[in-house]
């Protein structure tokens, strides 16, 4: 459902990512893992169409869209969540999870303008839409509670949710257990396997090895932006190069 | 349920009898209409900050030129009453829609500015408006000398009418800022306002909503100038200068951004201060400059956000595990 | 024409040099807008006037004294203002907005102090035009060129040769990697201030003579010299002279030859050109925060 070709992105003199072609699994937890500094979070701003990359392409359900902007590849049905929590602080959760929603939402300017039924209406659903997407995270209690005042755990949830909103085919997930006790660790696990259950595809960035081997179906490595190795779990743990460069590089 | 209705019907009949005879209670208090005008000023005064709100206090894009649009709507339609001996119910309409155009074209590249620079090209685009009309080509605005206009007919003079009239108005415009803030379109200001990177990120086209947000407060202070001046019945380029636009910004910031009685606040409380102080001429600028401070370094929130908190602390007293907002509620 | 035109911008050039000197300074060591800078201009000019008319002080004297009282006006104002608005965590725009109030302030300070009429500045050259390469020009208007050359100078030895200097840049850079370094990052953010306003102080008495001295004088330098910061770059101290000595040339060559009605829209125009078309200015300067 989503490859990528020969993607690379340079900054001035360094080479980001170094020509990564990879096919992502549909409807699995594919994780990208690498040493510090591997280009992951890069990659995924590629993906995300947070910068363009400088040669490659990206192809999702057929479609090519490297040179796409952000917004536009959230309308096509990629989400993400990011490294640092970026919630809009100011606003309740459930707002948050309607803002998510928003490529979702036809009402135009001047229906919002003059509150016309249609708008009001579809207000209303999205509302309870979002309710539904607090239900599965289970942060109804919280829904009009500023997103600010959430426990961090809680909040990297309501990025997900809030990702999820927008009725995303792919999510990007970078670091989503983060700072995560064990628990909450365990409760994550549970929740991608649900959010597959909704035939979403998720790719992974994550430093947690434990929580990376027992939860994904196939695993790519980067290293010094090129992608090192690609395999199950299994094969990842046993490869000699991937150990290398973990030992050997920085954590 | 019902309690609560039937505690709020009271409150509700109480504003809006205040609001009906203020002006006759102002007058009668004062004996003369002066007040009364500078009530129907800051009613108008109340317009072009809701656009100023629009714009900083929920797309969180500054605006240190926004008086160039309140003289924009003025100069046109003052013009259009001038050269063409326009009918009012023309001139108006038309007289919005400059400042409106005026406002997308200069939002378009505007969008990608960010906040301090942003500040530095709305203080350039009112300054030039303010020379451009100071000296226009082939004096068409009358340069210096200002220009003056005709009152609306039905109104003429009588402060108490105006008053009626551009109460009615700004109602008008609060009704439609609250349609618009509590949709889907207010809410993606906000997104923008609060984490441009992630509004890119759920689907929100940044700059669209930049420009939108930048149009409709053009709009509405446009409004406003325009109106304005048929009820000064004059309008000179100094309304375009940086000084009337730090004067709205300071009429936001001190009663609170997005919210509208602390627009209604703000403009009340710093128009009648003016006022008060006009004898005071030469402190003028002091006490501006005092006031602003005053804003910035205690009420960041604006006055109404201070008596938020107030409320909200005494009712908080009251009722224990409320959910609102403001509380640093934690669960595991 | 051309050479009369040439001088012109030049002296125009460097006083707004000396203030986009100020702002980048400024805006490199605290990440902020200083609406205040042009006033410092106004500080300056009725400092210099109190001095050299009211106290018949020599007027190397007045600029001395010129230059110290506005760098301690500086200091002031971001020890007790500035700094004050930072740690009670008020975002950044607001802090800006404070200077404004400051603009004003200051401004109706010196209103009530000296009045509202324009105060002549009397003379500091017995000579009241010199000739110099053959172009004839007001003798002190030489001088505020000098001098403010000068200035530019003696600021670049400053910052890279002198151990302050350096640690100001450093944290300007970086102020928790200064801080590790053992440099006082209050200190050199204060003397950043402290010098942001002397050069303008110092601007002012040099332009005194030249224009006379009334409240709005430095209010719109200071605007019109935020071109010369966004042209240079903003937050280049190298970009902000040149981009001062260019916005002068331009004005005053654009005003002489073409739009002479509307001298004083051209700095806007081309600040408003600017930030929408090359808003990282000639030396291509990123700007610090990433809002």
């Amino acid at each position: 459902m989503i490859e990528t070709r020969n993607v690379t992105v340079r900054f001035g003199g360094l080479t980001a990512v170094n020509d990564v072609s990879i096919k992502l699994l549909p409807n699995k937890i594919n994780s990208l893992i690498g040493p510090n500094g591997a280009g992951k979070t890069t990659f995924f701003n590629a993906i995300s169409g947070v910068i363009e990359p400088d040669e490659g392409e990206i192809i999702f359900k057929g479609e090519h869209i490297e040179k796409k902007k952000g917004y536009q590849i959230c309308a096509a049905g990629i989400s993400r969540t990011y490294q640092i929590i970026n919630l809009f602080w100011q606003m309740s959760v459930i707002e948050n999870v309607m803002v998510g929603m928003t490529t979702k939402l036809k009402s135009n300017f001047w229906q919002s303008l003059f509150s016309t039924k249609f708008e009001k209406n579809e207000e209303k659903e999205a509302y309870e839409k979002a309710m539904e997407y607090l239900r599965f995270v289970g942060l109804e209690d919280y829904a009009h509670a500023r997103s600010s005042s959430l426990s961090y755990g809680n909040q990297r949830l309501l990025e997900i949710v809030r990702a999820m909103a927008s009725g995303a085919e792919l999510l990007l997930l970078d670091e989503p257990a983060a700072g995560m006790n064990s628990t909450e660790k365990r409760e994550l696990d549970v929740l991608l396997e649900r959010i597959l259950d909704r035939g979403i595809t998720i790719l992974l960035v994550e430093h947690d090895m434990k929580l990376v081997m027992n939860v994904s179906d196939y695993i790519f490595v980067m290293y010094h932006g090129a992608l090192l190795a690609e395999g199950v779990p299994e094969e990842i743990q046993a490869n000699p190069e991937v150990i290398e460069a973990y030992l050997g590089g920085d954590e | 349920m019902n309690s609560i209705k039937n505690k709020n019907i009271p409150k509700y009949l109480i504003y809006t009898v205040l609001i009906l005879a203020l002006p006759f209670l102002i007058q009668m208090i004062s004996g003369t209409t002066y007040l009364v005008m500078i009530l129907c000023i800051s009613l108008l005064y109340m317009i072009a900050v809701t656009g100023l709100d629009l714009l900083f206090g929920y797309s969180g894009q500054i605006s240190m030129g926004h008086a160039a649009f309140f003289t924009i709507g003025a100069y046109t339609t003052g013009l259009l009453n001038h050269y063409f001996d326009m009918p009012l119910w023309l001139t108006i309409p038309i007289g919005c829609i400059l400042p409106t155009i005026i406002g997308t074209i200069l939002a378009i590249p505007a969008s990608k500015l960010k906040f301090h620079f942003l500040s530095l090209a709305t203080i350039a685009f009112g300054e030039i408006t303010y020379y451009f009309l100071y000296t226009s080509p082939g004096g068409f605005t009358f340069d210096f000398k200002g220009i003056g206009a005709k009152p609306i007919s039905f109104l003429g003079q009588n402060y108490i009418k105006w008053y009626f009239f551009l109460l009615v108005i700004t109602i008008i415009v609060f009704v439609f800022k609250t349609y618009l803030v509590n949709s889907k379109v207010g809410r993606n200001f906000i997104a923008i306002r609060e984490n441009t990177h992630a509004a890119d990120g759920m689907g929100i086209n940044v700059r669209k909503y930049k420009v939108i947000a930048f149009t409709v407060s053009a709009f509405l202070t446009g409004l406003a100038g325009s109106i304005y001046v048929h009820f000064i019945q004059y309008i000179s380029p100094e309304s375009a200068q940086q000084k009337q636009s730090v004067l709205f910004l300071t009429m936001l910031l001190f009663g609170g951004t997005t919210s509208i009685p602390g627009t209604i606040i703000g403009v009340l409380f710093i128009e009648f201060l003016l006022e008060l102080i006009r004898p005071l001429q030469e402190y003028q600028m002091l006490i501006y400059g005092i006031m602003l401070l005053v804003v910035v370094v205690a009420l960041p929130g604006g006055i109404y956000g201070g008596f938020k908190d107030l409320a909200a602390k005494i009712r908080g007293r009251k009722k224990a595990g409320t959910d609102k907002t403001d509380g640093k509620a934690n669960a595991g | 024409m051309f050479q009369v035109l040439l001088i012109n911008g030049l002296i125009l050039g460097g006083v707004y040099a000396l203030i986009a000197l100020g702002y980048s300074l400024i805006y490199k060591a605290s990440g902020l807008l200083n609406f205040a800078q042009g006033d410092f201009i106004t500080f300056g000019a009725f400092m210099g006037y109190f001095f050299y008319d009211t106290l018949k002080l020599p007027f190397v004297v007045a600029m001395l004294l010129t230059f110290l009282v506005a760098f301690v006006l500086g200091m002031f104002l971001e020890k007790f203002v500035i700094r004050i608005l930072l740690s009670k965590g008020v975002i950044a725009i607001y802090i800006v907005l404070a200077t404004i109030a400051v603009s004003f302030i200051i401004q109706n300070a010196m209103q009530m102090l000296f009045g509202t009429t324009t105060l002549r500045f009397p003379p500091v050259f017995s000579k009241g035009t010199w000739k110099i390469l053959g172009i004839n020009a007001q003798s002190e208007a030489w001088f505020c060129l000098f001098v403010s050359l000068l200035l530019m100078v003696v600021l670049h030895f400053f910052v890279t040769k002198t151990k302050f200097g350096t640690a100001m840049r450093g944290a300007a850079m970086d102020a928790k990697a200064a801080e590790s370094c053992g440099i006082n990052t209050s200190l050199t953010t204060g003397v950043t201030w402290g010098i942001s306003a002397a050069i303008a102080g110092l601007g002012g008495i040099l332009i005194g003579p030249m224009y006379g001295v009334f409240t709005t004088i430095g209010a719109n330098l200071g605007r019109k010299g935020f071109g010369g910061a966004v042209i240079g770059g903003y937050g280049n101290m190298y970009g902000a002279m040149i981009g001062g000595m260019l916005l002068g040339l331009v004005e005053t060559f654009v005003a002489g030859y073409w739009m002479g009605t509307y001298k004083n829209m051209i700095a806007y125009i081309v600040l408003l050109l600017f930030l929408f078309v090359k808003p990282t200015g000639i030396t291509n300067e990123k700007a610090i925060k990433d809002v």
